[in-house]
């Protein structure tokens, strides 16, 4: 039976130590989210005022555990852009994180979710497509809600 | 039955892999039912989406893929190949980066497992913590199990798991749409035009165009058994055939099968797999199936993660077995298992497990996980598009019993098309999405950053090499 160096001990841990920092460092670095009670409406409220048109909005409530209920709006901006945005309020931080960890589980392929979700207080917001210029325009409104 | 040779670490090498093996290798790793929803939402340009992919990746990785695992069918999959074009470093660097990416996707494929059997038991299971971790790491170290047990069982697993766990549902779902059609029900879809297939390409859906680019990632994945089939050279271009067939045909049908039947708007992408597997059995009368078909899916999860699992951690174990990693990584057991890998994947992948289930918000950070990956994939996919072309200057009389057609011509259109799409995955894969509170110069440079340290380890190794790493012919130490 062989016995391992110092080297080879020193390697693992460097090797699991250099594997594990990328994700210490992107947790410690990302903005965590809370829980709390927003009030209103927040993207209606946001789209008014910067000025992107709600063009339809309808209830809607996502077949998941403590989702209760939220809308789906159709927002278009002046240059004719159109994205859904659909939000969701959750009955506790448990289920709103639960739907977090569901929606991070389904990548297209091993690429990313289709789309971007948004966490604010009790809300998720999803966004279709990831990348526009409405939600550009949305995202100083929509963080003046982050954090109580 | 198995043949048995001596493999290149003096081990015996049980041949146990035909083309149906090889080809369901391939097959689970690609074949994923969580697409489905997810591109059903573009409708009818979800075929222009597909045709994409299939040009600028599935078609080149395949072709390269048949070309390189011909012409060098040794262990290692990857390494082997990038190792003949560009040395070890090249070739382990690739390895390792394939073999890291998975430590960002196994939470999230094995939380997927946990909330699709959710599904099928209690869905509130789901906000349970305890339960999710439970499940998980039970999902991951069966894997592993299976794993340990060496190329015979990780084959007999695979291959009625791919069936049951991902070509049955989705051959079920293909059927329904036919019957939706035939049966007069009303199509949620609008008139098929050529231009309603044609997917909208601007800078809002860039990313999602590298999305499509890495959506068949995995068809090099057959390439990591090289030692244990039988007629390498003869199956692997009619595995990767056969495999892109049934990951096409499966994949657009059933796509189009569940777009016709759910509206757009109902297919909310946030909300998961089940749910809108759930809304069509609904729709299609047999809500008795969705319990069924969440078990089978389940199944279908557990399958692709083993598939994953076992291949770059096999291919890990050849090159500790080459000397390029200390003897502590090249344990191997009596099934010929890299069972030092596997264990210390299994550790690190728990603890990833651990902080994605524990650790509450993890949205953002996520996000930038999942962007890594993306960027490890590039460099594994541009190091392999590469060798293809490298190959054939550097080694242009290794025999290749199957070539890229069109010669020089055909090598460079298929390389290149391949390292374009990657080269431009990984570019894209560097946009931060328009809400982020994390500004954008902290998102690239923890993309940036995560990715280095995640593909840097293999250039530590090779500095610290020493000659006694080397298994000494006969595999005993």
């Amino acid at each position: 039976m062989s016995t391992y160096s110092r080297l080879e001990i020193g390697l693992l841990i460097l090797l699991i130590m250099v594997v594990l920092l990328p994700f210490v460092l992107v947790l410690g670095i990302a903005e965590a989210s809370p829980y709390y009670q927003i009030t209103g409406e927040p993207v209606n409220d946001a789209a008014i005022v910067t000025g992107i048109t709600v063009a339809s909005v309808k209830d809607s409530t996502w077949n998941l555990p403590g989702a209760t209920g939220g809308k789906t709006y159709v927002l278009t901006d002046k240059a004719g852009e159109t994205v859904i945005v659909s939000t969701q309020s959750f009955d506790s931080a448990a289920s709103r994180d639960a739907a977090v960890r569901s929606y991070n589980a389904q990548p297209v392929g091993r690429g990313k979710p289709v789309g971007s979700l948004v966490v604010l207080g009790q809300h998720l917001v999803y966004v279709t497509p990831a990348n526009s210029d409405i939600l550009k325009t949305l995202a100083p409104e929509l963080k003046k809600r982050v954090s109580p | 039955m198995s043949d048995e040779s001596t493999g290149q670490n003096g081990l015996p090498s049980k041949k146990v892999l035909g083309l149906f093996a090889l080809a369901m290798i391939n097959v689970a790793a690609v074949l994923s039912i969580r697409n489905f929803p997810s591109m059903a939402v573009y409708g009818w340009s979800c075929i222009g989406w597909y045709i994409m992919g299939a040009v600028m990746f599935l078609i080149p990785i395949s072709l390269a893929g048949a070309e390189l695992a011909t012409g060098w069918p040794e262990g290692g999959g990857v390494y082997a190949w990038v190792k003949q074009a560009f040395g070890e470093k090249g070739g382990f660097t690739a390895l390792f980066c394939e073999w890291s990416n998975n430590l960002v996707w196994f939470p999230t494929v094995l939380s997927f497992i946990a909330s699709t059997l959710a599904f099928a038991l209690t869905p509130a299971l789901a906000n349970n913590p305890w339960y999710m971790f439970s499940v998980m790491m039970i999902a991951f170290w069966g894997t592993t199990a299976i794993a340990y047990f060496g190329e015979e069982a990780s084959t007999k697993f695979g291959n009625v798991g791919v069936i049951l766990g991902s070509i049955i549902p989705a051959v079920l779902i293909i059927m329904l749409g036919v019957w939706w059609m035939g049966s007069g029900q009303a199509i949620v879809l609008p008139p098929l035009t050529l231009e309603a297939m044609m997917p909208t390409i601007n800078f809002s859906t860039l990313p999602f165009f590298a999305t499509i680019v890495l959506l068949f990632a995995g068809m090099e994945m057959a390439g990591f058994h090289a030692l244990e089939t039988r007629n390498p050279q003869k199956d692997f271009p009619r595995a990767m055939a056969l495999s892109a067939v049934i990951i096409v045909v499966c994949t657009v049908l059933a796509t189009l099968a569940i777009a016709m039947v759910i509206p757009a708007n109902q297919l909310n992408l946030a909300s998961g797999v089940m749910q809108a597997i759930e809304y069509f059995f609904k729709a299609a009368g047999v809500p008795w199936l969705v319990a069924p078909m969440a078990v089978l899916i389940t199944l279908g999860g557990v399958v692709s993660l083993a598939a994953w699992l076992i291949g770059p951690a096999k291919g890990l174990g050849i090159v500790a077995e080459e000397g390029n990693m200390p003897p502590l990584f090249d344990r191997t057991n009596k099934y010929g298992a890299p069972v030092a890998v596997l264990v210390i994947q299994a550790i690190i992948g728990s603890l990833v497990s651990l902080l994605y289930v524990f650790l509450p918000s993890v949205n953002q950070a996520y996000w930038i996980l999942s962007a890594m990956t993306v960027e490890l994939l590039c460099i594994v996919y541009v190091l392999v598009f590469a060798s293809v072309i490298k190959l054939r200057y550097s080694q242009p009389n290794t025999p290749r019993p199957f070539k890229i057609p069109g010669g020089m011509i055909g090598i460079w259109l298929v390389g290149g098309l391949g390292i374009f799409g990657t080269a431009f995955a990984f570019i894209v894969g560097l946009m931060p999405p328009s809400y982020f509170t994390t500004s954008g110069l902290v998102y690239v440079g923890s993309v940036l950053l995560g990715t280095f340290l995640l593909a840097v380890p293999p250039l530590v190794f090779l500095k610290f090499k020493k000659a006694s790493w080397l298994k000494p012919a006969g595999g005993e130490r």
